[in-house]
């Protein structure tokens, strides 16, 4: 039970996938997280854990200081995704603004630490092997409208001085509750029997219910990372979905597509579904972070957080068992006598050994 | 029970959420193909009802919802259980 030391918490994003994971980890770690909602956001999780729920529109700085106000740690999981990459300087001009409305209300409501949750993407190449929180872009990483933005957002959080702000960086983020299926998109097609043309890269995974973990002990850490990685497993596309389809015992995958004929089909794909409610097949967000994914060492959040991964195969275990009972995915079949229900997954450890 | 102020009210999220005019909405309209939500909106939709009404809808039962009527019955049976 949360006593009169816990600190005042509030979570923008808390209702969606990676927020609601991080609301149960606040949870468990005694705090009472209070929840910035939006009139049209999805609440039926929040409403679950019965947790307190304040206004809190980022296209609205003024709710953003009145949700802020008494609270010493906000948790920022809402940064603008966009859509589709089909307008980067609208996104840009969006998630920049959005940004700097959310650091002044923090500010002016007195909030002591902010945590901002980015992306990977801002994480570059290391030539020589793992990237880790040194590898930095010098600027705008250029690898599409998703890398731009989540590369520019980072840098006004990271120059923010007026409070601490620590920036967690997760990798993709798999597991339960993903009702928008993003991540995971490739693996639930071809659970499908779907053969979905995709590119191969580095594919960084984190569970999301570690991620919620690592976000709560950045909260009530002493002394926490500025900016920290939080990956789990460094695994290629290319062999998860041949796992997936062995899972599934679907068809294997044909072989990963160029770049070049990713990006196309991925464009092409968007603008296909511009101004309509329908998803992109294939998003290039998803190929940008493919194409342009590199393997992660996440020493530092075993280190300063003492973080513990989730093994691959159980989120996806657990991804499977929520995602069959909302019928996002096919009924797992029956194991036969002669092969294995389930192969781990080619992964390595995101940390050097 | 279901009142007529209960469905008005339904209808009117309906409203916000499409911008479609209640008296366009049919009970046969289907979520997705007639009136154009998308799988992020119909989520916004139970949850507002859940909201407006103070009921609690479990997911299983949010994502099998196909149309307006759905969306009334299911309205219409968690507040004969409160």
């Amino acid at each position: 039970m949360p006593d009169a030391s816990t600190p005042t918490t509030l979570v923008l994003g808390g209702g969606g996938f990676l927020g609601l994971h991080t609301v149960d980890a606040l949870q468990a770690a005694g705090l009472a997280p209070r929840c910035g909602r939006r009139r049209r956001s999805n609440v039926l999780g929040l409403r679950k854990r019965k947790v307190q729920m304040v206004p809190a529109d980022l296209d609205d700085p003024a709710s953003l200081l009145d949700a802020m106000q008494g609270c010493e740690i906000v948790v920022h999981l809402a940064g603008h995704y966009p859509k589709t990459s089909l307008d980067p300087k609208g996104a840009l001009a969006l998630g920049l603004r959005q940004s700097h409305d959310v650091l002044e209300a923090a500010a002016t409501a007195g909030v002591r630490r902010l945590i901002y949750v980015s992306s990977t993407a801002t994480v570059a190449r290391n030539p020589g092997g793992l990237s880790d929180e040194g590898h930095t872009f010098p600027a705008s990483p250029g690898h599409g409208t998703y890398h731009d933005l989540k590369w520019h957002m980072e840098q006004v959080f990271l120059a923010e001085d007026r409070l601490e702000v620590l920036v967690a960086c997760p990798a993709a983020c798999l597991g339960p509750g993903d009702l928008r299926v993003g991540t995971c998109a490739l693996l639930v097609a071809l659970a499908w029997g779907m053969d979905p043309p995709h590119p191969d890269g580095d594919v960084p995974i984190v569970d999301v219910r570690d991620l919620g973990r690592a976000v709560a002990r950045l909260a009530l850490a002493d002394s926490p990372p500025r900016r920290v990685i939080l990956a789990g497993h460094n695994s290629r596309l290319q062999p998860l979905l041949e796992t997936t389809a062995e899972r599934y015992r679907v068809a294997q995958p044909s072989a990963a597509i160029s770049a070049d004929q990713a990006f196309a089909l991925a464009d092409a794909a968007e603008l296909a579904v511009s101004g309509t409610a329908d998803r992109p097949a294939l998003s290039r967000e998803i190929v940008d972070l493919v194409v342009h994914g590199v393997p992660l060492s996440a020493r530092l959040a075993e280190d300063s957080l003492g973080m513990i991964w989730t093994p691959l195969s159980d989120t996806l275990d657990d991804f499977d068992a929520w995602a069959r009972r909302l019928r996002i995915l096919p009924p797992l079949p029956e194991p036969s006598p002669c092969s294995p229900p389930f192969t781990k997954p080619a992964s390595t450890p995101s940390s050097p050994s | 029970m279901l009142t007529a102020v209960h469905q008005a009210r339904i209808y009117a999220i309906l409203t916000e959420l499409t911008a479609i005019p209640a008296d366009e909405i049919k009970s046969t309209d289907r979520l997705r193909e007639d009136l154009g939500m998308d799988s992020v909106t119909r989520m916004e939709l139970v949850s507002m009802l859940a909201e407006e009404f103070d009921i609690d809808i479990e997911l299983e039962e949010a994502v099998a919802i196909e149309d307006v009527g759905g969306v009334v019955s299911l309205a219409g049976q968690r507040l004969s259980d409160d």
